[in-house]
C-alpha cells in the first residue's frame, strides 16, 4: 500500500507527566467531538498517555477543559492560527 | 481501537433521535416526560456530553421573545421580513409563542441567563423596535445541565455511532442504519418514529485558511441529516439559500458583534466607520459586506477600540471563555488588542444551516417532514433563523409530537435489501487496498465549491461544478480508500459532503432569481417576485438526481404591510435579532 | 461490539474507587460518580471532597455541580476552608450553580462567618435562592472590609427585592468601591419608592462614570418626575456612555419634554450616542425636533440615518 508519509503538526500536547490514562482515564478522547484523540499503549497493550492521533481539530477545547488532571494543551492548528 | 470489525446489530425502539447536540436532547426529555414508558434512543457520532454547536456553551440566546420585550407578532413580522417574505409563519409563530417557556425550563435545568440585579431577566436591547437578545453569563454550562437531565431520566445515550441511511418502508419512517465510529460495525435501529437533529452542513465550503476543520461549524456537523433525508425522499428546501457568515478571519469564529453590540462595538470599515445598513445576520447583510470589501473600503473589522478600559475588559472577559474559547489565544498569537487594534473579519465559505439562514429539510410547526413519522429540527432543518433556542424549541415540538405518532404504529417494514446495500457502500473503501484517502476526496470537493458556488452565483460556474463534482464522485465510489474505522467515518462524511455540494449546485440552479441578499445572488438575474415567490423543494428523482418543484408559501398569520416591506428594503430599520 | 448504551452503574460500585490508594484511580471514580447523575453519589462526593489527595478534592467539588440540596451544599461550603486555592474555587463555583432553595439551609449558618473567601462564596451561593433568612447577615456584611463581599451581599439583598432594604442600599451606594456603588444602584431597580429615586438621582453625581451610568440607567425602571429632571441633567455628563444611557432612560419613560435637550445632541461626533438619539427621538416622535433630524436624513453613517429616517416616519405619523 505505497501511502507516502507526509509530516503533520498537531495542535493538541498531552503533558505525559500529568497524564493519569494509566488509572483508566479517558475523558479527553470520551469528549472530542471530532474522535481525534487516543490512548497511547505499552507493549502490554496497557494504557500509558493520551495523544492526538488525527490532525482534525475543531480547536474547540473540552478536551482541555475536562481533563481532570490539567495535562492537555489545546493550540491552535498552524494552518490558521 | 480503529480497526475495522465485522457485525450487525439490530435493536428496536419506539423514538430514535438522531444527534444529540441541542435539539436532540430536548426531544428526547419531552417524548420522555410525555410519555415515560416509551423507548427512546438518542444517537450521536460524538460523545453526547460534549457535542455539537454548543460542545463549550454559548454566550446568549440571539432569538428569545420574551413577554414585555417582544411579541410573537412582531418576531414573526422581523423574521419574515429578513426572509425576503418566503416563510411560512406558523412554524416561526409557534415558536415565538412557546420559546418562553423553554427559557424557563431550561433555567430550572441549572442553565443560567443574565438577570439583572433583582433577579429578572436581564434582556439586551440592540435595537429600538424588538429585544431579543439574552445572554447566558454561565454560558459554559449548557451542554453539562443538558447531559445531566438526560443523565436524570436515564434516556438511552449511543455515542460514537453515526447515522448513515434512514430506513423506510410502508411509506413512512422504519429506522436507520448506523456506523461505529471506532469499530465500524453496524447497527441497525427499527423505530417507529425518528427525529433527526444532525445540525448544520458545515464542512461544505472550505474555510480560506485550507485547514478541512477550520470551520464555523463544529466540524462533526459535515452535512450526514441533509444526506440521509435526501436519499430517503424527504423534501429539502430552499437550498440555494446558503449559510454565509460575516466572521473573524483565518479564526472563522463568530465575531459576537451582538455581544459587543449593545456595549458599544461595531462592525466597521477600513476607515473605521459603520457600513452595515441591516441589523440583522442575513443575506442581506453580507450582501453589504462583500459590496464593501469589493468597493476597497476593505478590509472589515470589528471595531471596539473606540470603547472604555471598563467596556473592553468586560466584553474580552464574555467573548474569551464560551463558545469559541481559544479566540483568547488566536488574538493573543496575533498581538492583536482590542483596546488599540480593530478585528479583521471575513466573508466565511458557504454552507447549509437554518439557525443563520432559511434553508434545510422541510418540516411544519410540529417538526414533522415530509415523510411520515420522520421528524427535524434544529440547523437542518427549515424554520428559519432557529439559532440555539429555536433547536430547543423544535427539537421540543419535534419529540412531543413523535410521541402522538407512535401511538397508533407499529414497525414499518422495510426491506433488508437496503440494509445490504448500504453494508456494501459503506465498507467498499475498506475492500480496497489502495487509492484515494477521504481528506483529498474532500479537499477537492470542498474546494470546488469554493470555486463554482460561492456567491455571486454564475450559471455557467455551476454547471462546471456539476460537472466536476460527478468526476469526483465517480472517483470517490470507485476509488476511495480507508485503513481504519476512523478513516471510514471520514469516507462517510466526504461522501455527505459530496451529497449536499450536489444539492447546493442543483437547488442554486433552480431558483432563476437573485433573493436573500448574497446567498443567492444569481448575476444573471434580478429577484422576481411573480415567478419566484414561493418555496424550492429538492427531492430525490427517479434517476436518483435532485428533482425539484415548487410550493407555495403558506398565508401569513401577521400581516406585513407594504410600507413595511418598504421600510426594510429602503431604510432597512425593522430589523432587530441579533446575528450570529 | 462494544457496550451499546451508557451505563448506569451502581453507585455503590463506582464509590469503590475512592478507596483506592491511586489517586488518580479515586478521581476516576468521582468522575463516574458525576455522571450517573444519581443523587445517592452525593454522599460518596462529599466524603472525597475532604480526600488526602487536592486533584480529587477539587474534582469531588466539581463533581458536585451535577447535584443539589442541603447535602450537596454542606460539602461545598466545607470544602470552602480547603488549604488549597484550586479546590476552594472548585467548591466556590459550584455553589453558584444551585437551585434549590433548601440548600440555603446549609449555607444560612455560615454567613457570619469571618473568612472572607469564604463569606463571598456563601453570599454569591445564596442569592439565588433568594432565602429572605439571609437578609440580616447581608445588611451587616455591607460594613465588611472586603468589596468582594459587600457586592456579593448587595446582590443577595437586590435579590430578596424587599423595600425594608432600601436604607441598606442607600448606603451602599455610597460605598468607597465603585464596583458596590455601581451594583448597589442596580439593584435599587425593584423599587418605585422616592427613597430609591433619591439615591438613584443623588448618584448622577458620583465621581466614577460608571456609576453614573449604572444610576442613569436604573433611573428608567424607578421612574417619576423628579427623575426625568436629573436625567436632563445627566444629558450634559462628561462621559458619552452615561449621556446615553440617560438619553435612553428619558426614550423609555417617554419624557417627552427633552425632546429639544435631546434633539442637538445629534450633532456630536459620536456615533453610538448620535444613534440612540435618532432612535429615543423617533420613540418620543415629538414634531418640534423634526428640524434636528432632518439635517442627518442621508448622514454617511447607516446605523444614525436609519433611525433618522425612522424617527422622521413617526413624526409624520403622528
Ligand atoms: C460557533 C457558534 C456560535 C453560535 N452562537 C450562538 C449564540 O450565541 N446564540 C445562539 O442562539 N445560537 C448560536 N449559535 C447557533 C446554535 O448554536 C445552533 O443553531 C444550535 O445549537 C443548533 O442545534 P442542533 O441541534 O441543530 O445542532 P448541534 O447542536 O450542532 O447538534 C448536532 C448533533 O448531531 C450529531 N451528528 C452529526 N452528524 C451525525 C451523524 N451522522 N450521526 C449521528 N449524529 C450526528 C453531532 O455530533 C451533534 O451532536 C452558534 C453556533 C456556532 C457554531
Ligand atoms: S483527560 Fe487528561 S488525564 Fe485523562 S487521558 Fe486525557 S490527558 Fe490523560
Ligand atoms: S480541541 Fe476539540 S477537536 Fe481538538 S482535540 Fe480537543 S476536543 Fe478534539
Amino acid at each position: 500500500m505505497p501511502l507516502a508519509q507526509t509530516s503533520t503538526i498537531v495542535p493538541v500536547v498531552i503533558d505525559d507527566a500529568l497524564c493519569i490514562a494509566d488509572k483508566g482515564c479517558t475523558v479527553c478522547v470520551d469528549v472530542c467531538p471530532l474522535d481525534v484523540l487516543r490512548i497511547v499503549e505499552g507493549p502490554d497493550g496497557s494504557p500509558v498517555t493520551a495523544h492526538m492521533k488525527y490532525d482534525e481539530c475543531w480547536y474547540c477545547m473540552p478536551c482541555e477543559a475536562d481533563c481532570p488532571t490539567g495535562a492537555v494543551t489545546v493550540n491552535l492548528p498552524f494552518l490558521l492560527k | 481501537m480503529d480497526e475495522i470489525l465485522d457485525g450487525t446489530t439490530q435493536i428496536d425502539c419506539d423514538i430514535l433521535i438522531i444527534g444529540g447536540g441541542t435539539a436532540g436532547p430536548m426531544a428526547a426529555l419531552k417524548a420522555k416526560r410525555k410519555n415515560p414508558k416509551a423507548n427512546v434512543i438518542l444517537l450521536d457520532k460524538a460523545n453526547v456530553k460534549r457535542s455539537g454547536a454548543i460542545s463549550m456553551g454559548m454566550d446568549g440566546l440571539n432569538n428569545s421573545v420574551i413577554p414585555g420585550y417582544a411579541t410573537p407578532e412582531q418576531y414573526t413580522k422581523e423574521i419574515t421580513i429578513a426572509n425576503d417574505g418566503i416563510v411560512d409563519q406558523k412554524a416561526v409563530y409557534r415558536y415565538a409563542e412557546e420559546c418562553y417557556g423553554i427559557i424557563q425550563e431550561l433555567d430550572e435545568f441549572g442553565i443560567r441567563f443574565q438577570k439583572d440585579q433583582n433577579g429578572e431577566y436581564d434582556v439586551k436591547k440592540v435595537h429600538h423596535i424588538g429585544t431579543y437578545v439574552l445572554p447566558m453569563p454561565n454560558g459554559d454550562t449548557v451542554k453539562k445541565a443538558l447531559y445531566r437531565q438526560l443523565r436524570k431520566a436515564r434516556i438511552n445515550i449511543i455515542n460514537r455511532y453515526m447515522a448513515t441511511r434512514l430506513l423506510t418502508g410502508e411509506g413512512r419512517i422504519a429506522g436507520a442504519i448506523c456506523v461505529n465510529t471506532r469499530t465500524a460495525e453496524f447497527l441497525v435501529v427499527r423505530a417507529k418514529a425518528v427525529v433527526m437533529s444532525l445540525g448544520a452542513a458545515g464542512r461544505l465550503g472550505l474555510p480560506a485558511s485550507g485547514y478541512l476543520y477550520g470551520t464555523y461549524e463544529n466540524a462533526s456537523n459535515s452535512g450526514e441529516g441533509y444526506s440521509m433525508a435526501y436519499h430517503a425522499g424527504a423534501g429539502l428546501a430552499n437550498l440555494e439559500c446558503f449559510q454565509i457568515n460575516p466572521l473573524i478571519k483565518d479564526y472563522n469564529g463568530p465575531a459576537c458583534a451582538y455581544v459587543a453590540g449593545p456595549l458599544g462595538g461595531y462592525t466597521s470599515n477600513a476607515q473605521g466607520e459603520r457600513f452595515i445598513e441591516c441589523d440583522y445576520w442575513s443575506g442581506q447583510m453580507m450582501q453589504e459586506f462583500y459590496d464593501e470589501l469589493q468597493g476597497g473600503k476593505g478590509p472589515v473589522y470589528l471595531k471596539l477600540n473606540h470603547l472604555a478600559e471598563e467596556t473592553v475588559a468586560e466584553i474580552e472577559r464574555v467573548l474569551h471563555i464560551v463558545e469559541r474559547p481559544t479566540r483568547g489565544h488566536f488574538h493573543r498569537g496575533r498581538n492583536t488588542d482590542y483596546r488599540k487594534d480593530m478585528i479583521e473579519m471575513h466573508i466565511s465559505e458557504i454552507g447549509f444551516c437554518s439557525g443563520h439562514s432559511a434553508s434545510g429539510v422541510f418540516v411544519d410547526e410540529r417538526a414533522r417532514t415530509t415523510i411520515d413519522g420522520l421528524y427535524a429540527a434544529g440547523d437542518m432543518a427549515n424554520v428559519p433563523h432557529n439559532y440555539m433556542l429555536g433547536a430547543f424549541t423544535n427539537g421540543a415540538f419535534a419529540g412531543l409530537d413523535a410521541v402522538d405518532f407512535i401511538k397508533d404504529v407499529d414497525f414499518a417494514d422495510f426491506d433488508m435489501g437496503d440494509v445490504d446495500a448500504e453494508r456494501t457502500r459503506v465498507l467498499a473503501p475498506t475492500k480496497r487496498d489502495d487509492g484515494i484517502p477521504p481528506n483529498q476526496i474532500e479537499y477537492k470537493t470542498r474546494r470546488f465549491v469554493n470555486d463554482y458556488l460561492q456567491p455571486p452565483k454564475v450559471t455557467a460556474k455551476m454547471e462546471l461544478a456539476q460537472r466536476r463534482f460527478e468526476e469526483v464522485r465517480h472517483d470517490m465510489e470507485t476509488e476511495m480508500y480507508v485503513r481504519d474505522s476512523h478513516e471510514l467515518m471520514r469516507s462517510l462524511e466526504a461522501s455527505a459532503i459530496m451529497d449536499c455540494a450536489d444539492m447546493a449546485a442543483a437547488a442554486s440552479l433552480y431558483r432563476t432569481e437573485s433573493r436573500w441578499g448574497l446567498y443567492h445572488n444569481r448575476v444573471e438575474y434580478e429577484r422576481d417576485d411573480e415567478n419566484w415567490f414561493c418555496h424550492t423543494i429538492l427531492t430525490k428523482g427517479d434517476d436518483g438526481k435532485p428533482a425539484h418543484a415548487k410550493k407555495a408559501v403558506d398565508d401569513y398569520i401577521v400581516e406585513i404591510d407594504e410600507d413595511e416591506k418598504d421600510a426594510y428594503n429602503n431604510q432597512r430599520v425593522t430589523s432587530t435579532v441579533a446575528a450570529e | 461490539m462494544n457496550a451499546l448504551f451508557e451505563d448506569f452503574d451502581e453507585i455503590a460500585e463506582l464509590a469503590e474507587g475512592l478507596d483506592d490508594a491511586s489517586p488518580g484511580t479515586r478521581i476516576m471514580a468521582v468522575m463516574e460518580l458525576a455522571n450517573s447523575a444519581d443523587p445517592a453519589a452525593i454522599a460518596h462526593l462529599a466524603r472525597a471532597i475532604s480526600d488526602a489527595d487536592a486533584g480529587v478534592r477539587k474534582q469531588a467539588a466539581l463533581a458536585l455541580t451535577a447535584f443539589d440540596g442541603p447535602e450537596t451544599a454542606a460539602a461545598l461550603v466545607s470544602a470552602l476552608t480547603d488549604s488549597d486555592p484550586a479546590v476552594i474555587e472548585a467548591a466556590a463555583l459550584s455553589l453558584t450553580e444551585l437551585k434549590d432553595p433548601e440548600a440555603g439551609d446549609a449555607i444560612l449558618p455560615h454567613l457570619g462567618d469571618t473568612d472572607t473567601v469564604k463569606l463571598t462564596a456563601c453570599f454569591a451561593g445564596i442569592k439565588e435562592l433568594r432565602r429572605t433568612e439571609a437578609m440580616g447577615a447581608a445588611i451587616t456584611a455591607l460594613k465588611h472590609e472586603d468589596a468582594g463581599v459587600r457586592i456579593g451581599a448587595v446582590g443577595v439583598i437586590g435579590w430578596l427585592q424587599d423595600e425594608g432594604s432600601l436604607p441598606a442600599l442607600r448606603d451602599a451606594a455610597k460605598d468607597v468601591d465603585t464596583n458596590v456603588r455601581r451594583t448597589a444602584l442596580a439593584a435599587l431597580g425593584f423599587s418605585k419608592s422616592e427613597h430609591a429615586e433619591a439615591t438613584l438621582i443623588a448618584a448622577l453625581n458620583d465621581p466614577e462614570w460608571l456609576v453614573r451610568e449604572a444610576a442613569a440607567e436604573t433611573l428608567a425602571k424607578v421612574g417619576g418626575a423628579k427623575c426625568v429632571t436629573a436625567l436632563r441633567i445627566a444629558l450634559e455628563d462628561e462621559f458619552w456612555q452615561v449621556r446615553l444611557k440617560a438619553v435612553r432612560s428619558l426614550g423609555k419613560m417617554n419624557a417627552v419634554e427633552a425632546a429639544l435637550e435631546i434633539a442637538p445632541m445629534m450633532d456630536l461626533l459620536i456615533p453610538n450616542l448620535r444613534k440612540e438619539c435618532a432612535a429615543v427621538l423617533g420613540e418620543m416622535a415629538a414634531p418640534e425636533t423634526r428640524p434636528y433630524l432632518e439635517k442627518y436624513v442621508d448622514d454617511t453613517d447607516p446605523d444614525v440615518r436609519k433611525n433618522v429616517r425612522w424617527a422622521l416616519g413617526k413624526i409624520d405619523a403622528q
